[in-house]
């Protein structure tokens, strides 16, 4: 017994085929696909593009920092709930690496290990590194979190489900759930005193001026100038999460 | 066209249709303009609260202090470092009297040994720290917990500013 012959003729198959992949070619360049916006590179030479410099070599650990943060942001003063915190890291004589950060450093930090054991000690200023491909935005299920056109991730609360992907996904563990409203939360990079000229708050209050606050694109800014004048590393330049949080002085024990 | 092909057209039309409308009516507005989020939602978040003022708006009434301050080895320490977040305080401030000013609207005054180690106590990881490169200035620093307790003189337990003026070191 033979197949049975199909209907349509091989000519008529070809052009119905052609009209509908042409059809969807044609639609897609008038209104392109989101995944194919969200997959293309940040948007470079134009506008504002934000970026942060850290100078490990001048922080002191005061974890002034980490309390305007909480003071600007409204932030719960509990010791767990951080969008900026410091962590001193010692490197012991017999190899073996310590990190701690007492409240977020912002009691202050006292020497926890003897000097006769401590290779060498300092401090490492931690917050959200706004990166360009950041992992947390691309897990959002609901479009709650995104990159701003000058580069800051922000929130937006009203429409976040609380649903935590956002916090697993951050590799600098720089995001938690606000205990009061449920939602995500996280450094805004202060858009709010940005909008009004001001720089924002840790970087208004570091003392020995190790945050520096700037536009990457435009190239008189005092972040390019840093960046022009330092061996600046970016954290975990292995996970390509365009990071603009450029650190003077990293050393490979920093994670 | 068979029968069921045309059924299934009808119901594929109508699931098509649904989706639309409800589309229309669930997508909340702004949403997609920039991207997969509410573009709405940039400007809340620039609508919050402000609580850091800036060190140029305290300078307007306490000259006098800032001009201390500018000669001594805290010249680049913003006020709020150490007083706190002062923008309703430069609001509202002076419409009260000094003795009348409210305790909401007064700034801390950080008086206590704890306050001065934050940044000045004997730690292995601020012993290099140049904060002043021009002056090659390194960050003083002591054992602040131990560091003259008591006045030799009259035995009575004193706290840094009793011979340090924070203003001028």
């Amino acid at each position: 017994m033979t197949e049975p012959k199909s209907k349509i003729s091989r000519r008529n198959f070809f052009k119905a085929g052609t009209i509908i992949v042409g059809g969807v070619a044609v639609a897609s360049a008038f209104t392109p696909f989101d995944s194919f916006l969200f997959a293309s590179e940040p948007p470079k030479g134009k506008g504002k593009w934000y970026g942060i410099g850290i100078d490990i070599n001048k922080c002191i650990g005061c974890g002034k920092c980490a309390n305007a943060c909480k003071l600007e942001n409204n932030v719960p003063m509990d010791p767990f709930y951080f969008r900026s915190w410091v962590e001193q890291y010692t490197i012991k004589k017999d190899g073996t690496i310590k990190v701690e950060s007492p409240n977020g450093g912002i009691d202050g930090f006292t020497q926890s290990i003897p000097d006769e054991e401590i290779f060498k000690s300092f401090f490492v200023p931690k917050m959200c590194n706004h990166c360009a491909k950041s992992p947390c935005t691309q897990v959002c299920p609901v479009g709650a979190t995104f990159e701003t056109p000058e580069g800051i991730v922000l929130v937006d609360d009203n429409y976040c489900i609380g649903c935590r992907y956002c916090v697993q996904a951050c590799p600098y563990g720089c995001r938690f759930i606000n205990p009061e409203k449920g939602t995500a939360e996280k450094c805004t990079l202060c858009i709010h005193r940005l909008e009004k000229g001001m720089q924002p708050a840790c970087f208004e209050i570091c003392p020995t001026e190790a945050r520096i606050f700037g536009d990457l694109n435009d190239p008189d800014s005092k972040l390019n100038y840093f960046l022009k004048n330092h061996t600046t590393m970016v954290i975990k330049p292995h996970l390509n999460t365009g990071s603009k949080l450029f650190y003077n002085a990293l050393t490979s024990e920093v994670r | 066209m068979p029968q069921q092909i045309k059924r299934l057209v009808t119901v594929f039309a109508v699931f098509i249709v649904m989706f639309l409308i409800l589309r229309q009516v669930l997508k909340p507005a702004s949403f997609g303009e920039l991207g997969h989020y509410r573009t709405m939602a940039i400007q809340e978040n620039k609508d919050r609260e402000l609580h850091y003022a800036g060190s140029d708006r305290c300078t307007k009434c306490h000259e006098d202090m800032a001009t201390d301050k500018s000669l001594g080895f805290h010249a680049q320490l913003k006020c709020e470092v150490c007083h706190g977040p002062g923008l309703k305080h430069v609001l509202y401030a002076d419409k009260f009297k000094d003795s009348e000013l409210p305790d909401s609207l007064k700034l801390t005054k950080p008086d206590q040994r704890k306050d001065c180690a934050i940044c000045h106590d004997l730690n292995a990881a601020r012993v290099k720290i140049v904060f002043d490169t021009i002056n090659n200035s390194v960050i003083r620093q002591v054992k602040t917990m131990k560091h003259n307790l008591v006045d030799k003189r009259n035995n009575e337990k004193i706290i840094c500013i009793d011979c340090h003026n924070p203003h001028q070191p």
